[in-house]
């Protein structure tokens, strides 16, 4: 292919299939490329799918070939790379555990075929924390990936591989989930745009479970555009997921308004939180400015219980996974430790040998946390105070349409140090919360952080269903600071096609 | 730090979630355990009289059932694909009971 194919976006592929510069073949061909290159440095694939890739090229050049591209769907030609907990026929779905190490999909899930039907090119499947119990990809199985702005540093987590792929240019849009942070957490790590719709915009049906009432699937990308494009082929009622809800809208309808006359909130005590550093404070304060420079209104809010997301999404996740991750039993699929003569002793020994030692923390932590007596302790309490930050963010939305906050509370550690649990869950401290009440959050690429050079997000908030919000904000900050570019290690005559 | 849970506990918790743990693992489980505990402690400081608890996201939804006609569904060979052990048409596992043995 003779144009660059590592810094493309959506539109770019499409304007190229349609004047006939390339065919879809050859973008697919030109992704595995830039993976056999750069991949063995990233490690964000487990596995690549060029004859399922191959298929879909066959059908956009087919269609091509009859003029009918504008018939194939917003994602027609794009190669697309899914989070390793997301099934896809014929493929392995590890979710990067032992556990799963040899499994085989037997079935594709709703956000996968979303992508497939609106003319996806599947490129393969990425690599996260195991279970996506994580926030640096550094629990995998099968070894961590690496950010591709610092190969020293990890991508983020848990969807550490769907960030590190579209920041390296190998694939330009990727699916994640995020259950605390796990896409946008990654998203800020890796300078990308990454989002997390409203619960219950996108299906999670044949997307591994780990938290059934704070997971959601989203995209990631470089641009706002091809993200809101991604999510528009995403959205919609699914009747295998019964938490979908129906979705009409177009995510891309409003990029280009600007944000004269909107109201962004910020939150003083998120600002002056423990363990925020000096860049990212400064990068989401200069991103305020930029909005307000562009016609917002800035409003400070208050979310007086988000304090307490943090620990109640450490009862309500483990509990959670303690209860999705007890299907693994080493009958219908797992592992199965060989040689035991009674079926409790394959159950410990399966359990033991498949799973890493966070995934054995959550599930033991849920265990103790729903037991008798503790239940009331912990849980119960748990759930009452979602109740209050959910009323908190009810509240706030009374005075703005998108709050504006840090993603994470600086850029990307280095890999190994953090070993403490309890310091890693921390990362997650300004994401957390809206997993909790449910809301749409996102992270946008404001630039390099002036004392570590690497790159920061800013988190957009939107109140439930209203997503197409944060889409407008986060236009308006690209408008500032311009799509982000592809890892600089990784550009376009550095590696690849 | 307090002393949430003792080796014992551990021990007992695992059983419960069919997890094998060594002796090993049993001692820094239980000083995680009881870390990651401590860190929850703002949950139980909070004044929740009367507070109605959330145990999902969206509210005001109804329980929606489809109409009972049959549809397509994994065949029986499918749903044994990923089987680790099968014996004709089915799971095969170890006796539940202690007796028998693998085959």
């Amino acid at each position: 292919m003779a144009t660059p194919f590592g810094s493309m976006g959506v539109r770019d592929i499409q304007r190229g299939l349609a004047a006939k510069e390339f065919s879809a073949a050859e973008v697919a061909r030109a992704s595995f490329e830039r993976i056999e290159a750069a991949d063995g440095v990233v490690h964000s694939f487990l596995e690549t799918t060029e004859a399922l890739a191959a298929d879909a090229a066959i059908r956009i050049d087919t269609a091509i070939a009859e003029g009918r591209l504008a018939e194939m769907g917003p994602l027609a030609g794009v190669p697309v790379g899914y989070k390793d907990n997301m099934n896809l026929t014929g493929t392995h779905t590890t979710c990067s555990s032992n556990m799963l190490r040899d499994y085989v999909s037997p079935y594709t899930a709703t956000c996968v075929e979303h992508t497939l039907r609106a003319g996806a090119l599947p490129i393969g499947k990425l690599n996260m924390d195991e279970f996506a119990f994580g926030s640096s990809t550094e629990t995998s199985a099968f070894g961590p990936t690496r950010n591709p702005w610092d190969i020293e540093r990890v991508p983020g987590g848990s969807s550490g591989g769907s960030a590190a792929a579209v920041a390296a240019g190998l694939v330009p849009v990727s699916l994640g989930s995020d259950t605390g942070g796990s896409i946008r957490q990654p998203g800020a790590f890796c300078g990308l745009v990454a989002v997390k719709p409203t619960y219950g915009v996108v299906s999670r049906y044949g997307v591994v479970a780990f938290g059934s009432s704070l997971d959601q699937v989203g995209p990631f990308a470089r641009s706002v555009e091809d993200a809101a494009l991604a999510l528009n082929a995403l959205a919609g009622r699914d009747e295998l997921d019964c938490t979908s809800q129906p979705c009409d809208v177009d995510f891309t309808a409003n990029l280009a308004e600007g944000v004269r006359g909107m109201k962004v909130g910020v939150v003083r005590a998120f600002m002056e939180a423990e363990g925020l550093t000096a860049e990212v404070k400064a990068k989401v304060e200069e991103a305020a400015a930029v909005l307000r420079d562009a016609g917002a209104e800035i409003v400070e809010v208050e979310l007086p219980h988000a304090q307490a997301a943090m620990s109640a999404y450490y009862v309500l996740g483990p509990c959670e996974a303690f209860s999705n991750l007890a299907r693994f039993d080493s009958v219908r699929y797992g592992y199965c430790d060989p040689g035991h003569k009674d079926l409790g002793s394959q159950y410990e020994a399966s359990r033991a040998a498949g799973f890493g030692p966070e995934a054995k923390r959550r599930i033991m932590l849920g265990s103790y946390l729903l037991s008798a007596g503790v239940y009331d302790t912990y849980y119960y309490p748990a759930q009452q105070v979602r109740t209050l930050i959910t009323q908190d963010y009810a509240a706030a939305y009374e005075r703005c349409d998108v709050i504006l906050t840090p993603v994470a509370p600086r850029t990307a550690f280095k890999f190994g140090e953090i070993s403490d649990p309890t310091e890693m869950y921390l990362s997650d401290m300004f994401t957390i919360s809206i997993n909790i009440a449910g809301n749409g959050g996102m992270s946008v690429p404001v630039g390099l952080g002036a004392q570590t050079g690497l790159p920061v997000g800013v988190q957009l908030i939107a109140p439930p269903f209203r997503d197409a919000n944060m889409f407008r904000a986060a236009a308006a900050l690209e408008q500032h600071y311009g799509v982000a570019p592809v890892a600089p290690d990784f550009a376009d005559g550095k590696v690849g096609a | 730090m307090t002393q949430h849970l003792s080796e014992a506990d551990v021990r007992g918790i695992a059983e419960y979630a069919r997890i094998g743990l060594s002796a090993e693992e049993v001692v820094t489980m239980t000083a995680d355990l009881n870390a990651i505990i401590d860190s929850l402690k703002p949950i139980t400081e909070f004044d929740l009289d009367g507070v109605e608890p959330t145990f999902h996201p969206i509210g005001d939804l109804s329980n929606v059932m489809r109409d009972d006609a049959v549809r397509g569904s994994f065949t029986q060979q499918v749903a044994l694909e990923n089987a680790p052990k099968q014996e004709d048409g089915s799971f095969l596992i170890p006796s539940i009971l202690g007796e028998g043995g693998d085959r």
